[in-house]
């Protein structure tokens, strides 16, 4: 039981993402406004396995999450995709330091994507209504939203990236000895 | 030389009694410029004990009570028998079932609460949600044991609404911030600021005359319509049980 859960660490984090998602603890938000979440599994998770891994599990977040959320019209998948197709890419930094300030730019500038991909379809679904000049408003929740992922990436990715890392050399630790 | 240094040493600022009477004609001219409050509140206080009794303000009390309960019942049964002809939602407060909020997004995109009572409690989709202050929003989906909402502040909402002052219809769109936008299809109504807001007596989606908020400011009229933002009376952050109204067809 403990060699399943050292082995399958990142795919348990993963089932907590949608957990925190609902939580939505208001004293780690600003503005009522809570970081992306899902950024903080998906980088480490995507910098491990690569671009397609990223690709696959940004698909089945945003399925999940967008399941969590009422609005229909709306998706959180395309953002994702997009966010894990480009971690796949980044190498992981050797330098300790760098790197943790690394995570906390990356999640910043993707969840900008995500937030803007959002806005974006709010934007057009409601352009023909011609109200969606009112919608402008809602800016405020990418910048707030942006500003918190950055600030909590550094702390939370980095410690995801050491766990995933540990899990996936334990793992294949164990298949050698299996074979 | 002596008189005139006794003369010079008995002016008039010398004398306490003067500097008396100027001190109480400057108070005469504060009462005079507060008009008179410093009376009043000092009336206010000796006339205290010769009130009307706690006797007679009970007797009144009760009389208006009385009076307001028969008024409500009248008004009622005529509110019931006018939306039967016009084949109306019915507002009803005895189908209602309380549910605690066990998740809440009221940031950001996503404007939700989740509550402790689903399906098998007889919660069903588009049932209106109220909690201390007024109306937060529609039931969007339930499952066995939880019912989601879908509140005000959302960009997928939009709720016909009232306003009472000048008697007109509009719609209440969210749009992602905590001030949801008002939209008259009238350029020249007169919404003012502090304009109560209530749900629509002609919506089918919703039972008539429930709070939603007050007009909090007022954008330039732009083309055939006029848009508010408006200020929710009830606070979906703060709120822990809400009233689920059921729907009656």
């Amino acid at each position: 039981m403990n060699k399943f859960f050292k082995k399958k660490l990142s795919i348990i984090c993963f089932i907590f993402v949608p957990i925190i998602f609902l939580w939505h603890p208001n004293w780690l938000g600003f503005l009522g406004i809570q970081p992306y979440w899902p950024l903080f599994w998906l980088l480490p998770w995507s910098m491990i396995n690569g671009s397609i891994n990223g690709l696959i599990f940004g698909f089945f977040l945003g399925l999940i999450l967008d399941s969590l959320t009422l609005e229909s019209s709306f998706t959180q998948i395309p953002g994702l995709i997009l966010c894990g197709i480009w971690f796949g890419r980044i190498r992981i930094h050797s330098d300790i330091f760098v790197g943790h300030f690394r995570y906390g730019l990356i999640c910043f500038l993707g969840s900008l994507l995500c937030g803007t991909l959002y806005f974006a379809q709010i934007l057009v679904k409601n352009f023909s209504d011609s109200n969606f000049l009112l919608f402008i408003t809602s800016v405020q929740n990418i910048l707030a939203e942006v500003f918190l992922t950055g600030f909590f990436a550094p702390l939370i990715c980095s410690q995801l990236l050491r766990l995933f890392k540990f899990s996936r050399e334990k793992s294949i630790i164990i298949n050698l000895a299996k074979k | 030389m002596l008189d005139i240094r006794r003369i010079s040493t008995s002016r008039w600022w010398h004398k306490r009694k003067n500097w008396i009477l100027f001190a109480i004609f400057l108070f005469l001219v504060f009462v005079r410029i507060s008009k008179g409050s410093l009376y009043k509140d000092f009336y206010y206080f000796i006339s205290k004990p010769f009130w009307p009794g706690q006797f007679q303000k009970e007797v009144i009390l009760q009389s208006s009570e009385q009076e307001s309960l028969i008024e409500l019942n009248l008004l009622k049964k005529d509110n019931k028998r006018l939306r039967e002809i016009l084949n109306l939602q019915q507002s009803s407060n005895t189908n209602t079932i309380s549910a605690a909020v066990i998740s809440r997004k009221t940031g950001s995109w996503w404007r939700q609460i989740t509550l402790n009572k689903g399906s098998k409690d007889g919660v069903e989709i588009g049932s209106c949600v109220i909690g201390p202050g007024g109306l937060l929003g529609r039931v969007s989906s339930t499952s066995f044991f939880t019912s989601s909402v879908i509140l005000l502040t959302s960009p997928e909402s939009k709720v016909g609404v009232w306003l009472d002052r000048i008697q007109i219809n509009g719609l209440l769109i969210g749009s992602g911030d905590d001030y949801p936008n008002l939209i008259v299809y009238s350029k020249d109504t007169d919404i003012k600021v502090g304009d109560f807001v209530s749900s629509s007596p002609a919506s089918t989606l919703l039972p008539p005359n429930i709070p939603i908020g007050i007009v909090k400011s007022i954008d330039k009229p732009s083309k055939a319509k006029k848009t508010a933002k408006i200020l929710l009376l009830a606070k979906p952050q703060a709120i822990d049980w809400v009233q689920i109204l059921k729907v009656k067809s």
